[in-house]
């Protein structure tokens, strides 16, 4: 441990902390800096975060200082603040005025320190600028704007360490260094929007994003990413019922700071064309009242048949076991969802809860053996999320059956294959918890209005247990249940922040 | 609150007999009508009343009008779709959508601009806002009049035709 003095308080900190982090925890804020982030190496190329020692000739910079005990440090002092100004002035010499169009505006590294520590006159005047390309699209994901770059070399570093793929780099010297992709290459990782995230300035942007909305407009909730297993903690942004972006969310535990590209598009799925907005029977829409009539006419004697899904969130997957109350159950098609997984983020499985779906009591079926349980089920199906009529086996079992009830979001083919389909909500409309690959139970927030007739699912299955009344009040009562039918000894309605594991094998 | 320290009197005026006769100010009151009659038959220049639309008031160039879009020279709006007057418009009557300019030295442009100029409130807070001088209320238009709601909303083309009175 070491003792020291940041503005004039005591603080104990690990021996090896960076002087940084100390004078984050003892100021209640970081200091300003462009270069450092948590999850990448130190390049102390900013100068913004210097701070005065006692006992040193000079300012240091706290990012690349290890603590030492004893040490007597000032973050606040008249020196530090003129350093940290004439720092920002250098960084904003040849920064072009482009804030208006800047999709970085609101959220800027730049602007909120020069709001904080800047405030000064500018010396340059426009005309005496250094201009640089502008609007490059360097990749498929992200545009890049040379002039707005403070060369931190955070995005360098992101692509040398984290993706290992280096297409990044910086050219040229002086107040011509620019950030560059080499002659002929991509900026084309599957994780390249992460660098439009750690871009202090505007100079990567989304191109997705780009333009869609002022980044002040947005309200955010926190939501998991349904991509893949690994269950990425994700800031919804969203205005007016619609999602405009995802962000990773930092948890050390599971994403760092990162998420994929891939992720960033499942936003999309939430606002398609296709989504089941309307109950519907028998391809007709229907009211909410005439399809409990027709449920009450499919479903008279119970189902014989429940499928789920590792689409849904645990508290829906334990429900609908109460909902089976026997029948034959299935967890739906085994490998369904499955894409290209590596080392650094994305797992195979592109479902969200698989492992909540074993934890439930569900197991999964092959194409074949799920047919071969729709052919014997003597009885009502019910089908819950997911899209098990993708497979042609499954089709061709489910085709002509009059009695096959769906919840689901989207009019995909066992939406059209059920006699009763019945609208859910997405991920982005409710709230719930998924199981990631590690079995880590983390709770997501719910975002977004419903749209249409669409409700919660957990709402539409209460109405079809054997016995209704005895249905979960609320989401937290429901949860209760949960924790109590799997005996789990965390309170699933407040879950920690980085997610709490649930067993099993991690 | 309390009227307690109030006394009554102030409140109720003393008449004297003529007065709570009333008929005695009636005729005084019309006199004064009669006078103004009289004066304004032989002086119709002097009356208040304006003969519009025949005639118009003539406003201060302060005045804020209904709301122009700005051009470049090559006759494109001048605004970016940088959104500050749709932020800052108290009314909540501005909406634009941004696309991607196909010359990256302008990159940004409003693909659609409408204001509802039902909702607007005719502060001028968008015009201060605007980082590009690209909005004004310096037309002098006053005269907004159509028979339905939804043609009160005017576009970007609406907007910058310099030629454009009253609504669509
Ligand atoms: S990077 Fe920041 S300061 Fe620079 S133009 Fe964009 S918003 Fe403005
Ligand atoms: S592009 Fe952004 S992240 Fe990369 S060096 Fe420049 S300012 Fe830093
Ligand atoms: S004048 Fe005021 S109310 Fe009208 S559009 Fe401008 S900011 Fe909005
Ligand atoms: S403030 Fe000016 S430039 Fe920005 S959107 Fe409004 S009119 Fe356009
Ligand atoms: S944050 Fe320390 S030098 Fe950039």
């Amino acid at each position: 441990m070491a003792k020291l003095t940041i503005d004039g308080g005591a603080i104990e900190v690990a021996d090896g902390t960076s002087l940084f982090d100390a004078c984050r925890l003892a100021r209640g804020e970081a200091l300003p800096h462009f270069c450092y982030h948590p999850d990448l190496s130190i390049a102390g190329v900013c100068r913004l975060c210097q701070v005065e020692v006692e006992g040193m000739p000079k300012l240091t910079i706290a990012c690349n200082t290890a603590v030492r005990d004893g040490m007597v440090v000032h973050t606040r002092s008249e020196k530090v603040r003129k350093a940290s100004q004439q720092i920002l002035e250098m960084h904003l010499i040849n920064h072009p005025v482009d804030c208006p169009i800047c999709d970085q505006a609101g959220e800027c590294g730049l602007q909120n320190q020069y709001m904080a520590y800047g405030l000064y006159d500018s010396q340059v005047t426009q005309g005496d600028k250094v201009h640089k390309t502008k609007a490059q699209v360097i990749g498929p994901e992200v545009i890049l704007d040379k002039e707005r770059c403070v060369l931190c070399s955070r995005c360098v570093r992101f692509c040398n360490e984290v993706t290992k793929t280096g297409e990044l780099g910086i050219f040229n010297r002086g107040d011509r260094a620019e950030i560059g992709v080499a002659p002929g290459q991509q900026l084309d990782n599957a994780y390249s929007v992460n660098t439009v995230d750690i871009c202090p300035v505007g100079a990567l942007t989304s191109r997705d994003f780009r333009f869609q909305k002022r980044v002040w407009m947005l309200k955010s909730a926190d939501g998991v990413c349904a991509g893949c297993a690994t269950g990425c903690n994700v800031r919804i942004d969203h205005e007016a019922g619609r999602v405009y972006r995802l962000k990773p969310r930092r948890n050390a535990q599971v994403n760092g700071s990162w998420m994929c590209d891939e992720g960033r598009h499942t936003y999309k799925a939430v606002h398609a064309d296709d989504r089941l907005v309307e109950p519907m029977w028998r391809g007709q829409a229907v009211t909410w009242a005439d399809a409990k009539v027709r449920l009450a006419e499919v479903a008279a004697g119970g189902f014989a048949l429940v499928v789920g899904s590792a689409h849904q969130a645990l508290e829906e997957l334990c429900l609908l076991k109460q909902v089976a109350a026997g029948a034959a159950l299935s967890g739906g098609l085994a490998g369904s969802d499955m894409g290209v997984g590596d080392d650094i983020l994305r797992s195979a499985d592109r479902t969200p809860n698989r492992r909540g779906l074993a934890l439930a009591g569900f197991a999964e079926h092959g194409a074949i053996e799920l047919a071969a349980l729709i052919r014997a089920a003597k009885g009502a199906i019910l089908v819950h999320g997911g899209d098990p009529a993708a497979a042609p086996e499954v089709a061709a079992a489910l085709a002509g059956r009059q009695d096959v009830v769906y919840v689901g979001t989207h009019r995909r083919a066992t939406a059209q294959a059920a006699a009763l389909a019945l609208p859910g909500a997405t991920w982005a409309e409710k709230a719930g918890i998924f199981v990631n690959r590690q079995g880590r139970a983390q709770a997501f927030a719910q975002a977004v209005a419903r749209p249409g007739q669409a409700r919660e699912d957990w709402r539409v299955l209460a109405e079809l247990l054997p016995a209704p009344a005895a249905a979960p009040g609320s989401l937290k009562v429901l949860r209760e249940a949960v924790r109590a039918q799997l005996a789990l000894d965390v309170d699933l309605d407040r879950l920690p922040a980085d997610g709490a594991l649930t067993g099993g094998e991690a | 609150m309390s009227f307690e320290g109030l006394s009554k009197e102030s409140t109720e005026k003393r008449r004297s007999l003529l007065e709570s006769i009333y008929l005695w100010e009636v005729v005084k009151g019309l006199a004064v009508t009669g006078r103004h009659l009289v004066h304004n038959i032989f002086h119709t220049g002097d009356m208040p009343t304006m003969q519009y639309p025949e005639e118009k008031r003539v406003y201060s160039d302060r005045f804020r009008g209904r709301h122009r879009l700005m051009k470049r020279e090559d006759g494109t709006p001048r605004c970016v779709a940088c959104q500050m007057c749709s932020t800052y418009c108290p009314a909540d009557c501005i909406t634009i959508t941004a696309a991607e300019h196909p010359d990256p030295a302008i990159e940004k442009y409003p693909a659609t601009f409408d204001i509802d100029l039902l909702r607007c409130v005719y502060c001028g807070l968008c015009e201060e806002a605007c980082p590009c001088d690209a909005i004004r209320m310096d037309t002098g238009i006053y005269e907004i009049a159509a028979d339905s709601r939804d043609k009160f909303v005017v576009d970007k083309e609406f907007l910058l035709n310099e030629q454009t009175r009253g609504t669509r």
